[in-house]
């Protein structure tokens, strides 16, 4: 009998030694994270990407596993982003008449407003007193997460710190973009995307997507157009800083 | 089977972004190189393929379920930031509202209106 309360107690264990305990523990616990953001009314500061999360976090620390097991399974699934990525080709494509007769305006605007997304933050926390490791991890704050990854490491910051930067930054971007617009009577949805992709990188995006597919494919054009603006701008400045 | 041929599109694309990225000195991560030269090559084309756009509107829907998993790492690290957390999140929340509002002004400063762009 105990051998068999022995087993059952080792049983977690055993499941994260292949990546499909983990595959599933994120699968499920997305739908319950979109299921319990209708429940909630759609709140723009509590998307179902964070609600996920938590759950994810939740059973993590209850089962006698650590996030290392967790991240180690998720990374066959996380692959993907690099074949999803490219598939954003599909929607920029279909939106090149638009880009093509926008091109000057995004020329003049984009790049100021990349370097405004880096620039409000840093200063903030300059001025609060951060030391240089929390301000490498904050700088790539808008931009999409490999990149941003890469950015963070070059500079010397906390990959784990920026991970979480740009989910609180994704999540302001959101309710930003929604509250900001409709004070300003802003409705075009090609201005609505470029801001979300431009401040919101993929959590942007994504939230762009649900709004109309022409918001998405800006959304996708802002994103792609601040990484690699701020890729090669940022560790020039930084290193002429630092 | 157009979905795993779309795929196959996807991954091919993506090697070679993967292989400029390293050839050449371009500061961008493979996926990104990848999907301009599939724009790219969708242009040149004049058309898209339909086995590409049958994988890309799953992918694309999954976009929010794939960045998740590199979120849940922070809840179990926070705890390192804590005597920096005041400075840090004025700086994302505070920086992020006002960089929305400087691109919402900027965009609708310069943007010529929905309807006009039609006739250029």
């Amino acid at each position: 009998m105990s051998e068999l309360i022995r087993d059952f107690a080792r049983l977690p264990q055993t499941w994260f030694e292949t990546p499909i305990a983990a595959i599933a523990l994120t699968l499920a616990a997305y739908f319950v994270g979109v299921r319990l953001f209708k429940l909630m009314r759609h709140p723009s500061w509590f998307p179902p990407v964070v609600i996920a999360a938590l759950l994810i976090a939740a059973v993590i620390a209850l089962l006698p596993i650590g996030v290392e097991d967790y991240n180690r399974g998720a990374a066959w699934l996380t692959l993907l982003l690099g074949p999803a990525t490219v598939a954003l080709a599909v929607p920029l494509y279909q939106q090149l008449p638009q880009i093509r007769a926008l091109w000057r305006p995004i020329l003049m605007t984009l790049p100021l407003s990349a370097t405004l997304a880096a620039c409000y933050a840093l200063l903030i926390a300059w001025a609060m007193g951060a030391p240089p490791e929390v301000l490498a991890s904050l700088a790539p704050k808008s931009v999409t997460s490999p990149i941003a990854l890469s950015l963070t490491e070059e500079l010397g910051g906390s990959t784990a710190l920026l991970m979480g930067a740009l989910m609180v930054t994704g999540i302001t971007a959101i309710f930003g973009v929604e509250w900001l617009s409709r004070w300003l009577k802003i409705r075009d949805p090609r201005l609505i995307g470029l801001a979300l992709g431009i401040n919101g990188h993929a959590l942007g995006t994504v939230r762009a997507f649900e709004i109309s597919h022409q918001a998405g494919a800006f959304a996708s054009l802002g994103m792609s157009l601040t990484g690699a603006f701020t890729a090669v701008v940022l560790p020039v400045v930084w290193h002429l800083f630092v | 089977m157009s979905i795993m041929r779309g795929l196959l599109w996807l991954l091919a694309f993506l090697l070679l972004g993967q292989s400029m990225v390293q050839l050449l000195p371009i500061p961008l991560p493979a996926g990104v190189v990848g999907m301009l030269l599939l724009t790219l090559w969708f242009v040149r084309r004049g058309k898209m393929n339909a086995d590409v756009v049958a994988v890309s509107h799953p992918l694309i829907a999954m976009l929010a379920l794939l960045i998740m998993p590199g979120v849940v790492e922070i809840f179990f690290v926070a705890g390192r930031y804590a005597d920096q957390a005041g400075a840090i999140l004025t700086a994302l929340l505070v920086g992020t509202l006002l960089s929305v509002a400087s691109s919402l002004w900027l965009m609708r400063r310069y943007m010529p209106p929905l309807n006009e762009t039609d006739h250029e």
